[in-house]
This record gives structure tokens, sequence and C-alpha cells, in this order.
């Protein structure tokens, strides 16, 4: 091995890249030359202080629960497509016999989705929405204080806003939402990972109860004080079941508005 | 993988899906971040290559996942640099800082001023491809294989760069500290 093919290898060398019978023959041209092992040294120098010294940015907590949430919506959406593709006039025999059974999948699914009122799928869907593209909150706050405040001009009523920090379900924030045709005051509560949703907008003659599950979305709808209320969240049912809980006690004495 | 993971459709289902390729998460926001330099572009061009990845996930057939979905994160950033490129003008070359200096002179230069800061510069002034495979070989851990699979060129073409990059790496370093002694 002369020189200059030694000089060539010396990276692949220091990074376990060479075969056998090469790293022998570099070894013996390292043992004799005068400038390659201090080249080989400078490299493992800059090699360990990249690895040392260079920051690797992880990424955030929110941006895995922003692409779960995508791959579910993405999920949802694309089952129907992969039903009609099977239908289409190349299908063959088995294809037929898939279909078939996404058919009764499809429409066990149909028939669930429709039990489900337009109300808490709307829910479901400003959730979805909510945790992509960073749109999670307008006002970021975990102050129940700085948080009722802002609505006040935005909206024709104001909701009470509980912190139920001390329980393990911090308040991140609030937003300006739609839902029933109307801007509704959201909440987002954080539960470790996951986030809830909680939407307020006063009741008229209308009165919501029922908890339901969409693409592994739960949903928990009720109307107390004069207030409807749609709690949306990933987190299982008993989990937010419990937040649900919390909210209802404390805000079971007040008035609306109050 | 296998067929017990596929659906009726053929398709492997979501939290296969999760299984395999969200441990990635880390790996793939940590080149995103380093190729477009900044949170915001890095988070959308790492969602969307999950989504593009879920929508081509019946053409996996298994072996290399990180490969096969770091390749398709590649390929989102780069569409991403150059939306982003299109709206900003070059930099204009520094003479100054590529201007050489002596052997023994810059190797004193790269010890004492090789901290976190200059390297993390020098990093960042590198050419695309070139920040690339370091980011990919040296903080990643990928093998010059696996690289050359991600990259879409010959494993003799991923030892030449990834020579050059630290090549020009250290002259970075060595060129930052020769410009401050200066000033």
């Amino acid at each position: 091995m002369n020189h200059d093919e030694a000089a060539l290898l010396l990276g692949p060398y220091r990074d376990g890249e060479l075969d056998p019978a090469t790293r022998l023959k570099l070894e013996e041209h390292l043992a004799g030359c005068p400038s390659c092992p201090q080249k080989l040294a400078e490299t493992r120098e800059l090699v360990g202080l990249i690895q040392s010294e260079t920051p690797r940015f992880a990424a955030s907590p929110f941006l895995k629960t922003r692409i779960q949430a995508a791959l579910r919506e993405e999920k949802s959406s694309s089952a129907t497509v992969a039903w009609w593709r099977r239908l289409s006039p190349g299908a063959t025999y088995s294809g037929w016999a898939a279909a078939a059974v996404a058919l009764v999948i499809l429409a066990v699914g149909f028939f669930s989705t429709r039990g489900i009122p337009e109300l808490a799928r709307e829910g479901v869907a400003n959730h979805v929405r909510s945790l992509q593209g960073g749109h999670l909150v307008d006002v970021a706050s975990t102050d129940q204080h700085t948080v009722k405040p802002w609505f006040a001009g935005k909206l024709d009523y104001s909701p009470q806003v509980v912190d139920l920090a001390s329980s393990g379900y911090p308040l991140i924030g609030a937003r300006l939402d739609v839902l029933n045709h109307r801007n509704v005051a959201a909440l987002i509560y954080q539960r470790q990972k996951h986030y809830i949703n909680l939407f307020i907008w006063p009741a008229k003659a209308d009165s919501l109860h029922g908890s339901y599950n969409q693409n592994g979305y739960h949903v928990q709808c009720w109307t107390k004080s004069g207030m409807n209320y749609i709690a949306v969240s990933e987190l299982g049912e008993k989990e937010l079941g419990k937040f649900v809980g919390m909210i209802q006690d404390q805000t079971a004495d007040s008035r609306p508005g109050g | 993988m296998t067929e017990q993971h596929r659906d009726a459709g053929g398709n492997l289902t979501q939290p296969d899906f999760e299984q395999i390729f969200l441990p990635h998460l880390d790996a793939a926001y940590n080149l995103a971040r380093w190729l477009l330099r900044n949170d915001q572009d890095a988070e959308d061009a790492v969602q969307e290559a999950y989504m593009r990845a879920y929508k081509a996930f019946a053409r996996f057939r298994g072996g290399d996942g990180k490969a096969w979905f770091m390749t398709i994160l590649r390929n989102v950033c780069y569409t991403t640099i150059k939306k982003l490129r299109s709206r900003e003008t070059p930099e204009p070359f520094d003479e100054e800082i590529h201007q050489p200096v002596g052997e023994s002179e810059a190797q004193e230069a790269f010890r004492q001023k090789a901290n976190a800061e200059t390297l993390h510069d020098a990093l960042e002034r590198l050419p695309d491809e070139f920040r690339e495979v370091i980011v990919l070989h040296d903080l990643e851990g990928l093998a010059y294989k696996e690289i050359a699979a991600v990259a879409g060129i010959p494993i003799g073409t991923v030892m030449s760069r990834l020579a050059r990059a630290r090549g020009r790496l250290r002259g970075e370093i060595i060129a930052a500290k020769a410009k401050e002694s200066r000033s």
C-alpha cells in the first residue's frame, strides 16, 4: 500500500469500515509512515470532539403527540380509499374476499360513527387540528387568572377556568375555537405527554350527556350550571374520566360566568 | 416483518408502524434540525416524513427501518431547503476565513479554539451534503452502507465525502481561531 492510498483510508480505518485484509495493510503502512499516524490522530481528535461537544437535538414530546394524532387521522381517511382500490376491475378473487371483509369492518365503523353525535365528532376534529402545526394555544399560560381575562372581549360569556395542576393535569393555555357554529372557549390541559381540549360554551335549551370513542380519541360531554362542556383527548377513558370528574366537582357550585 | 402484522388490505397497522418508526423520532429530528437549522421547519419536516412513510408503508418490506425512514426524511428536508433557499439571498463568501494558515500554527489553533460554540458554528457553515454525512455518521452512528442507502450515493462517495467534510470542518475551526486572533 502506497502513501496516497493509505491517506485516503485513515477515516474509514478510524470508523471501523475497512475489511480485515485492508486494515492489516494499512496498519503495516502506519508503522513505517512519518505523517499518517499524525493525520489519524487528528481525525480521531476531531470526531471525538464532534461526538462530545455537538448537541444532538431531541424531538419535543409535543412533536410525538402531534405525529401520532396526524397518523390516526390519516388512518381513518385511508381505510375508505383502500376499500375502493380493492373493488377495481383488476382485483383478484382473494381481493374480493378481502373486500368483503373490509366492507364488514367499514360497515361496523360506519354505524359506530353514526352513534356519535355531531358535536362530539366536531370536538375530535378540533382536538386533532389543534395538535397539528403548533396551534395548540393562542395564549400560553398555566395561570387561571391570566387565561380567564384573556377571553374577555373575545366571547360574550366568561368560562370558568379551573386549576388542576396539583392533581397532575396542569393547565397550559387557551384558544378560541369554533364548535356548534359559534366561537367557543377551548382550555388546554396536559396529562404527562398528552393533551386535553376542554370546550366550553353556554347551553341554551340543549343538554349534553355521554362519552364516546372515535378513532382512539375519547370524548365526554356534559352540561352543568348552564354551560356545555366537551372534553377530548387521546388519553384513556379512565384518565379522561378522572379529569372530567374534577372539572365537574370544581364547577358545581358556581354560577355561569362567575 | 411477518404477515401477521398485516390487515386484510395487506397494510401494516398503525401500532406496528409506530412501533417500527417512532423509535427513530430523535434521530430523524436531529438530522432535520441540523439540515434545516430551525425548530419549526424541522418539526414540520419530520411530521411530513412520517405521513409519507405511513402512506408508503405497504412498500416497506422489512429490513432496515431506520435507513428506509431516514431516506424519506432526507428527501422532505431537501425539498424544504429548496423552497427556503429560493426565498433567501446567499451569504457572501468570506475570503478572510478561508485563507490558508501554516500547519503547526493550525494544530495549535485547533486545540485552543475547539470549543462547543466554534464547533457548532463551523458545522452549520458546512455545505448541506457535508453536514449531513457528519450528522449521520458521527452523531447518529450510521454505517457507511446505511448512509449510502439514505443519501442514494455509492459507498465510495460516502467515504470520500465524509473525509472532505471532516477536513473542511477542521479547517473552519482553525480559520475561526485565526480570524479571532487577528481581530
